[in-house]
C-alpha cells in the first residue's frame, strides 16, 4: 500500500517537473504564450493598483498627521473630528501639490528637450520575485506608449518600458543590475556605459581609454539608433568618485543617479525625440553665484566741542 | 485530493498572490523587500501531505510566473517551486517536527524562502539569465529572509485558520 502511493507520488513528480520544463521550453522557442498570461494578469492588477494608489497616497500622510491629536472630552472631540477633516484634506493638497510639482518638472525637462511626452502616476513598484526593480505607471497603449521608450522625470532618466497593457505600462528602473545605457560626459564629450547596482549608484565604465573623467561630471544619454530605447540629450547622473586601478584598461566611476528613484510620483515617457537633438541643453546648470559688494560707508568722526 | 480542495486552495493563492501585487509590493521595503506570497506558499507546503506538497508547489509557482513584472521564462517558478515541494515531501517528519515549536518553524520557512529564491536562482543561471550581480542577490535573498522571519508570526494564526476553512470534511477526519 504505502509503495503503491511511493510509486504515484514519484509519478506525480516527474509529470510535474515534464510540465514546467514543457512551459519553459515553450516559453524560450518563442510560443507567446507566457507574454499573453502575463498581460492579461497586469490587465486584472492595474485596475486594482490604481485604487490602492489613490487610496493609500492621501491616507499614509493622514494617519501620520493626525495621530497625535487629543480624543476624549465632546468638545474637543469636534474639534478633533474638524481637524481631522482639515488634516485630510491638507494631507490630500500636498500630495496633489507634490505630484503637481513633478509633473511640471517633467514637462518643463521635456520642453526644454523638445520631447513629445505622455505624463503618469507611478501606480505600483515591482513584484520582488522578479528579481528586477521595476514600477507601474498608469499610461499604456492607450496612450500612445509601446515597449522601449524611455521614462524620464523632472531631473532625468527614469528607466525604459518593458512591456505595456492598455491603460498600464511597466518601467525597468535605471537602478536594475541588468540595466545598461551608453552615455557621453557633457563637456569631454568622453563616451562610456552606466550600469544599475541595484540602489541609487551606478558604475560608469569609460569606452574611451584617452578620456578623462572628474567628480562632478554630468553624465548624458547618448541615444539609440531610432531613438530606441533611449533618446539622446537626458541626463543620466554625475560622477561622484573616480575609482584609479592603474591594472585597468577601462577608467570606472560611481556615479550618483540624476533622479531619486524612491521618491517618483509622475514620470513622463517619451513618446517621440526631437527633430533636432537635444544635446547639452538639458543638463542642470550650476546655480549662478550672488556675488555681493560692500563699500564701506565713510564713520563719522568724533567732533569736539569748543 | 478531492477537487475541491484543489480549486479552493488554488484561488486563495491566487489572491495572495493579487495581495501581493497590488498592495505589499506598494511598499518600500529596504532593499528588494519582502514576498508574503512566497511566504504563504511555503506555509502551505509544510502542512500539506505528500502529494498536496508536489501539486501546490506546481501550482503555486505557475501562478508566480504571472507576475507582470517577470521577464523569466514560463515555468521557471512552477520549476523551482515543484522542486521546494519534493523537499518538503521527502522531509515530512523532519518538518512535523519543527511545526510543533513556533519560533523553529518561522526560522524553518526564513530558511525554506531563501532556498527558494537560490533554486530560481541557479535555474536562471542554467537558462543563461542575467540576473544582476551575485553579491547584490543573495543581499535581496537574506533580506527577504529576514522580513519573512519577523512577517510570518503575524499571518500565521490567520493562514492555520484559513486553511482549515480550504480543507474538505474528508480532509478534516
Amino acid at each position: 500500500m504505502a509503495r503503491g502511493g511511493s510509486d504515484r507520488s514519484r509519478l506525480l513528480l516527474v509529470l510535474l517537473l515534464v510540465s514546467s520544463l514543457f512551459l519553459i521550453t515553450l516559453d524560450l522557442r518563442g510560443v507567446n504564450l507566457a507574454s499573453g498570461l502575463r498581460s492579461a494578469s497586469q490587465s486584472v492588477l492595474s485596475p486594482v493598483e490604481g485604487f490602492f494608489a489613490k487610496i493609500f497616497s492621501p491616507v499614509g500622510n493622514f494617519f501620520g498627521d493626525a495621530k497625535n491629536l487629543g480624543n476624549s472630552r465632546k468638545k474637543i472631540e469636534e474639534l478633533t473630528n474638524q481637524v481631522d477633516k482639515l488634516t485630510a484634506q491638507a494631507a490630500v493638497n500636498e500630495d496633489i501639490a507634490g505630484q503637481l510639482n513633478q509633473l511640471k518638472g517633467v514637462l518643463d525637462l521635456a520642453g526644454r528637450g523638445g520631447y513629445k511626452v505622455v505624463a503618469a502616476r507611478v501606480i505600483n513598484r515591482g513584484s520582488n520575485s522578479t528579481f528586477k526593480q521595476t514600477i507601474t505607471i498608469d499610461a499604456g497603449r492607450s496612450s500612445g506608449i509601446t515597449p522601449n521608450m524611455t521614462v524620464i522625470s523632472d531631473s532625468g532618466l527614469v528607466g525604459v518600458v518593458k512591456s505595456v497593457t492598455s491603460d498600464s505600462a511597466i518601467v525597468l528602473l535605471m537602478s536594475d543590475p541588468t540595466f545598461k545605457i551608453g552615455v557621453r560626459i557633457a563637456g569631454s564629450q568622453s563616451i562610456g556605459v552606466v550600469s544599475g547596482q541595484g540602489g541609487n549608484s551606478y558604475l560608469l565604465q569609460l569606452l574611451d581609454t584617452t578620456g578623462e573623467i572628474k567628480k562632478g561630471d554630468v553624465l548624458i544619454a547618448r541615444g539609440s539608433d531610432n531613438n530606441r530605447p533611449f533618446v539622446p540629450g537626458v541626463p543620466v547622473g554625475i560622477v561622484n568618485t573616480v575609482q584609479s586601478n592603474a591594472s585597468s584598461i577601462t577608467q570606472n566611476a560611481d556615479v550618483d543617479g540624476i533622479t531619486d528613484l524612491e521618491k517618483l510620483g509622475v514620470v513622463a515617457v517619451v513618446i517621440a525625440a526631437p527633430t533636432q537633438p537635444a544635446r547639452d541643453s538639458l543638463y542642470p546648470k550650476p546655480q549662478p553665484t550672488v556675488t555681493v559688494y560692500v563699500t564701506p560707508t565713510p564713520t563719522p568722526s568724533p567732533t569736539t566741542k569748543k | 485530493m478531492s477537487q475541491f480542495r484543489l480549486v479552493n486552495t488554488s484561488l486563495f493563492l491566487l489572491i495572495t498572490f493579487f495581495i501581493q501585487e497590488s498592495l505589499i509590493s506598494r511598499i518600500n521595503f529596504p532593499w528588494h523587500g519582502f514576498s508574503l506570497y512566497v511566504a504563504v506558499l511555503l506555509v502551505l507546503l509544510s502542512f500539506e501531505d505528500r502529494t498536496g506538497s508536489l501539486v501546490f508547489g506546481f501550482i503555486g509557482g505557475l501562478i508566480l510566473d504571472l507576475a507582470p513584472s517577470a521577464v523569466t521564462p514560463f515555468g521557471q517558478w512552477a520549476l523551482a517551486m515543484t522542486f521546494m515541494g519534493y523537499l518538503f515531501s521527502v522531509n515530512r517528519e523532519t518538518i512535523g517536527d519543527f511545526t510543533d515549536r513556533p519560533v523553529a518553524f518561522v526560522s524553518f520557512i526564513s530558511a525554506a524562502s531563501a532556498f527558494a529564491y537560490l533554486t530560481f536562482l541557479f535555474l536562471g543561471l542554467l537558462l543563461g539569465q542575467e540576473n544582476g550581480g551575485f553579491g547584490f542577490n543573495l543581499g535581496a535573498i537574506a533580506v527577504n529572509s529576514i522580513w519573512t522571519f519577523f512577517i510570518t508570526p503575524i499571518f500565521l494564526p490567520l493562514m492555520i485558520r484559513v486553511r482549515k476553512l480550504l480543507l474538505s470534511s474528508r480532509d478534516l477526519i
